[in-house]
């Protein structure tokens, strides 16, 4: 077939279609550095740490005797359930509140100071109040999850309803639109990207949060499980649970990348 | 009235910010003084229990104190800067080796959302207790934001800028000072911001879990008597420290971000 389309591409000069040619060979590249660097661990902790120090060929082994160890899902089970629900929570009040500080002033200006000082404020630090309060269970878990995701969805959440264009806004008023699409339809729908970005940062740092709980009020999951399984010098069971942790973030980041490009192409990219 | 609360104007701004301050006060005040004193301290409280902020001024003059406030900042710049050292001239490295940069890139993105606070019961049993084990926490939180951060930066360079120089037989310096450096600086800001605020969860992290030491040490040792008003006034001095960190650090950023993007 002699279409105009192949003679266009078979036109392009070979520096622009170079990009194409390297994408193959960068996979390799990346399949070679993460040999060496998987390596030069191997080698390096035999050489020169503990025995017990985990390396690269005994994490393979442990990994599917961790996988099928139910104490491992149960694990990750309570800590992803505590971390969705936190975030569920946290992403509702966290809109609510950074929607109202974005369209009303009186908000904005009684409540900032607190949202941005909360959210500067290190959430390992409250950790102890929260466990104070809530009793050393997994409610001080969720309250922790909650309070280190909330500042970051209600700051985004406000700057995205500040984006809201002016002109919405009046033709809104122009047609005597309802107060409940002016939100609903138009401001929540625009400030959409700025939610994302905010969801997505809440849900690195609800992970966090489930995390240091765990560490700190001793709670069954992930952190749990790697806390005592390194305190066993179990290490190399302790990485499975890392890896798990790794996964949940990276797969979090994909989710996320990908909502943002079928749902809101028109948005900057990250 | 609502276009009064409501209008720009700046003493109505003031009085909207000290009205937010004062309500914020009251409350806390109100909650101090009538729940159970194992919950909740008030902030200024009276003569027999003096409240968070009577403590945190009490802080600056109680040797202790000081000593455990110097010893946090101490860890913290310790590690921040040794994190800075490390990544920024990694990263700048990678802009300038393509290769090296393809083949890194993917597992420093693995690196940067992997919950750092995991590695600390790691550190704990291998390094165990003392003070460099504390600083390689609070460098694994700064190192990888910076690291993800210049990262970009170098991706941003763009190849042609490197070529024209190529074919121009520029010495490897200048590459640096008039290319490199320029592109990846308002990165590398956006990367030391984030790191602050990680750094700084990684500082009481690690006084925490490793060996318990200067804030940290005021928190847990204030849990377990319970004396609320220490609490929240450590509490509240972190707080203000990370704002403090914080705006300082964006102040940066902001002022070289009209580096990003020169030419687009």
């Amino acid at each position: 077939m002699n279409t105009p389309a192949t003679h266009a591409v078979s036109g392009i000069p070979l520096a622009h279609r170079l990009p194409r040619v390297l994408q193959s060979a960068d996979l390799w590249v990346k399949v070679a550095a993460g040999a060496i660097i998987l390596l030069v661990w191997q080698v390096g902790v035999g050489a020169f740490a503990p025995r017990f120090v985990a390396k690269p060929i005994q994490i393979a082994q442990a990994f599917p005797k961790v996988i099928t160890d139910p104490a491992f899902r149960a694990a990750v089970g309570s800590t992803l359930g505590a971390v969705l629900q936190g975030l569920a929570i946290a992403m509702v009040a966290g809109v609510i509140i950074g929607v109202a500080m974005g369209r009303v002033k009186v908000f904005d200006r009684l409540l900032n100071l607190y949202v941005n000082g909360l959210y500067a404020l290190p959430m390992v630090a409250v950790l102890p109040l929260l466990a104070t309060w809530f009793g050393y269970e997994s409610n001080a878990r969720l309250a922790t999850i909650v309070f280190a995701a909330i500042f970051s969805v209600a700051i985004n959440a406000r700057d995205g309803a500040r984006s809201v264009p002016m002109e919405y806004l009046e033709v809104c008023k122009a047609y005597r639109a309802k107060r409940r699409h002016v939100w609903f339809d138009v401001t929540l729908h625009s400030s959409l990207p700025y939610l994302v970005a905010g969801f997505r940062l809440a849900a690195g740092r609800a992970l966090v949060g489930a995390v240091i709980a765990e560490f700190f009020v001793s709670l069954e999951g992930v952190g749990m499980y790697i806390l005592a399984h390194a305190r066993a010098f179990q290490h190399n069971e302790a990485v499975v649970g890392v890896l798990a942790l790794a996964a949940f973030g990276l797969f979090f980041e994909a989710g996320m990348n990908w909502v943002m490009r079928r749902f809101l192409p028109w948005a900057r990219r990250g | 009235m609502i276009e009064l609360i409501n209008s720009d104007a700046r003493w109505v701004r003031w009085l909207t910010f000290a009205a937010s301050i004062l309500l914020g006060v009251a409350i806390w005040e109100m909650a101090g003084r009538n729940a159970n004193p194992l919950f909740m301290a008030p902030l200024i409280g009276d003569a027999q229990t003096p409240g968070a902020a009577v403590r945190l001024i009490d802080f600056f003059g109680e040797s202790q104190f000081r000593d455990a406030i110097l010893s946090s900042l101490l860890l913290f710049s310790t590690g921040f800067v040794l994190a800075l050292v490390v990544a920024v001239p990694l990263g700048i490295v990678l802009a300038r080796l393509v290769l090296l940069r393809v083949a890194l890139e993917s597992y420093i993105l693995v690196l940067y959302v992997t919950p750092m606070v995991a590695l600390i019961p790691f550190v704990l049993s291998i390094l165990g207790f003392g003070f460099w084990p504390k600083v390689l926490v609070v460098f694994l939180f700064a190192f990888f934001p910076m690291m993800y951060n210049t990262l970009e930066g170098a991706r941003s360079v763009k190849p042609e800028l490197l070529e024209v120089a190529g074919s121009f037989r520029s010495p490897e310096w200048p590459i640096w000072r008039d290319i490199l450096i320029p592109y990846t600086l308002p990165f590398v800001l956006t990367g030391i911001r984030q790191a602050t605020g990680r750094a700084l969860v990684g500082m009481i992290a690690a006084e925490f879990f490793l060996s318990t030491s200067g804030l940290g040490e005021i928190i847990m040792v204030a849990a377990r008597t319970p004396d609320m008003a220490n609490m929240l006034a450590a509490i509240v001095f972190i707080t203000i420290l990370g704002v403090t960190l914080m705006r300082l650090a964006q102040a940066c950023e902001r002022k070289f971000s009209a580096w990003r993007g020169i030419d687009e």
